[in-house]
């Protein structure tokens, strides 16, 4: 029963994914890859906004940190990326640790522009510190992964790799959601001091969240190393930390499905308003304003509207099913 | 010497700009409660409402100055009704994820009619300069100090002498008690965003001849009245001056000395800084949230 709600959405996000792959042209899998890569760091983000109600403006930082890592230990040191990706992970935890620490003590916009702060320094010293990180230029020939003789580098056989990561990261957030640790970080979120009075130690929760949603963005940035085989500052700006949680608002706050779902849809929007011509960011501002607007609880939130509509009797349970467990 | 006194007014002139741009985020922040991830964009709209009347339209300057400010008013108006309206009730985040979205559709709208090439946006100083103890000084960066000396004192006079600005601070103090009060509620946050919107403008036609005037140059100047308005104090007037300053005074002090590579590090790590040891800034907001 408790392994139930994990294992259908992995199972789901594998059938839907897997099925898109085949009907897919290629420009569409690689937009699709990308997606993927972005719903694995906006279920991070989920940890700490959703749950934990951190805001952070930073998510990209750690996505570069975990790209940049992988980078650096593949091409400097020579390193096969299957130890490069953990150890690169691993770093990009200790170093979430280490600045949240002093940071999470902040709430609000005080927090959002402080992470914001540490975006933009990142990205300052990425595209400066050239003997490390090969300034603006960035680093490129980062090394394929490959598993024997399969390698995962053409479009198709990423997708797989992709989604196999995204499903075991979601059925890994939804497990988490459902244990004390996850209900832990929800009580800090919604009410900090009684938190505290029922003995919730909450800068720990809150350190625990913040490393987690580092955790996965590290998994995300080596998943676009390896993807694009090409890293550079431009690719983790602040701009993208604001993206990821636009992503999270639009697909629904605190679910993993909207998080997914979000992370789809900003990455294939501006795909389908190309028509617009020059003009396609434009109504894409206007587009995600409007969603915010009309839709406050995002696309989640409409689904279960809809489903509540279309059944007659409120069946409280459905209706509230996929905002307890997914 | 020279070079330092230079550095200075430069730094000082510069400052200015990134101050006007921090008060108007901070007047909107106090009266609706809004961080506004727009503010860079509207102080692109003032150069490019510059770019227009003066550029294009060819006007003569006092009445180029006047256009632009008008057209920066209007815009103002149009924000407070079709963003800030739909969106007060939304989270935080809401807010800050509305205000991007708003400002990539500002950005785009501002590519859309004038390009990418950037502008040269020209100073009724042009050219001028003045000497200053072996010092070279640019008139433009006099007029701007000047300038901005001028709108701090009319703001004073503004928030201390009229009702207007009395009524404005009773706003942002309580709504609620404001609006019991008899306070036309709505019509005072709707002058908060055209002060804003008009502040940004006087910003963006100063800036545009020391800088180019770029479609893409919103967004450095957003996160400079950021760290400008945590450095002095979130929520409060005199700290966005300060902080302003600072910010440039810093930027163009490090260029020189420090490196310029690294320049923009130096403020967002005082930033930074000032958030982790004294969250409230020089001049400090009395609420909660700094934990």
């Amino acid at each position: 029963m408790a392994m139930r709600i994990p294992l259908q959405i992995a199972t789901a996000i594998i059938v839907l994914g897997g099925i898109s792959g085949m009907v897919l042209p290629e420009y569409h899998l690689r937009l699709l890859n990308l997606s993927l890569i972005s719903a694995v760091a906006v279920i991070g983000l989920n940890f700490a906004f959703g749950y934990a109600g951190l805001i952070s403006l930073g998510h990209a930082a750690f996505v570069g940190m975990g790209g940049y890592g992988l980078a650096i230990l593949t091409t400097t040191c020579g390193w096969s990326p299957w130890l490069a990706a953990p150890v690169a992970i691993a770093a990009t935890a200790i170093s979430a640790g280490l600045i949240g620490y002093p940071l999470l003590r902040l709430r609000g916009h005080y927090l959002a522009l402080a992470t914001l702060g540490l975006n933009v320094s990142f990205y300052i010293v990425t595209s400066n510190w050239i003997a490390m990180t090969g300034g603006t230029n960035g680093i490129a020939r980062i090394p394929g992964l490959a598993l024997g003789s399969f390698s995962f580098s053409g479009e198709h056989q990423f997708l797989w790799l992709a989604l196999m990561v995204l499903a075991l990261i979601a059925a890994a957030a939804a497990a988490l959601h459902k244990s004390r640790l996850g209900r832990e970080m929800i009580a800090v979120r919604d009410d900090e001091i009684a938190s505290e009075m029922t003995g919730i130690d909450t800068t720990r929760i809150k350190i625990e969240a913040f490393v987690l949603s580092a955790i996965c963005a590290a998994v995300a940035g080596c998943l676009f190393a390896l993807h694009m085989r090409f890293v550079a500052p431009e690719d983790f700006t602040y701009a993208h930390s604001i993206t990821y949680l636009a992503m999270l608002i639009v697909g629904g706050e605190g679910t993993i499905v909207g998080a997914v779902l979000g992370a789809v849809l900003l990455t294939f929007l501006p795909e389908w308003l190309r028509f617009l011509g020059t003009a396609y960011l434009f109504f894409f501002g206007l587009l995600v304003l409007g969603i915010l607007v009309f839709l406050p609880t995002g696309l989640v939130g409409l689904g279960q509207r809809l489903s509540r509509r279309s059944a007659k009797t409120p069946l409280l349970a459905s209706a509230r099913a996929p905002e307890a467990t997914s | 010497m020279a070079d330092f006194v230079q550095l200075i007014i430069n730094g000082l002139a510069i400052g200015s700009v990134y101050a006007l741009a921090a008060i108007g985020f901070v007047i909107v922040y106090s009266a609706t409660g809004v961080v506004n991830f727009a503010a860079g964009q509207f102080v692109m709209f003032g150069t490019f409402a510059g770019v227009a009347t003066l550029v294009n339209a060819q006007l003569p300057w006092p009445f180029a100055y006047g256009a632009a400010l008008l057209i920066m008013a209007l815009f103002g108006a149009l924000f407070f009704v079709s963003v800030y309206l739909p969106l007060r009730r939304g989270s935080i985040v809401t807010i800050i994820i509305g205000t991007v979205a708003v400002s990539i559709t500002m950005q785009n709208a501002a590519l859309l009619s004038f390009g990418s090439w950037p502008f040269r946006l020209p100073s009724p100083v042009e050219d001028s300069a003045v000497s200053l103890g072996g010092a070279i000084i640019s008139l433009h960066a006099l007029a701007v100090v000047a300038v901005t000396a001028v709108m701090v004192a009319g703001l004073w006079l503004l928030f201390n002498r009229t009702s207007v600005g009395v009524g404005m601070r009773a706003v942002a103090q309580d709504v609620q008690a404001a609006r019991l009060m008899g306070l036309k509620v709505n019509r005072l946050l709707a002058f908060s965003w055209i002060l804003a919107a008009v502040l940004a403008g006087v910003a963006g036609l100063m800036l545009g001849p020391m800088w180019f005037a770029d479609v893409n140059m919103g967004d450095p100047i957003a996160l400079k009245a950021f760290a400008a308005t945590i450095i002095g104090g979130f929520g409060s007037l005199p700290g966005a001056i300060v902080g302003g300053l600072f910010v440039g005074l810093s930027e163009v002090l490090g260029a020189s000395y420090v490196s310029s590579a690294y320049k923009d590090l130096i403020s967002f790590g005082i930033m930074i800084a000032f958030l982790l040891v004294r969250p409230q800034g020089v001049f400090g907001e009395k609420i909660q949230d700094r934990g």
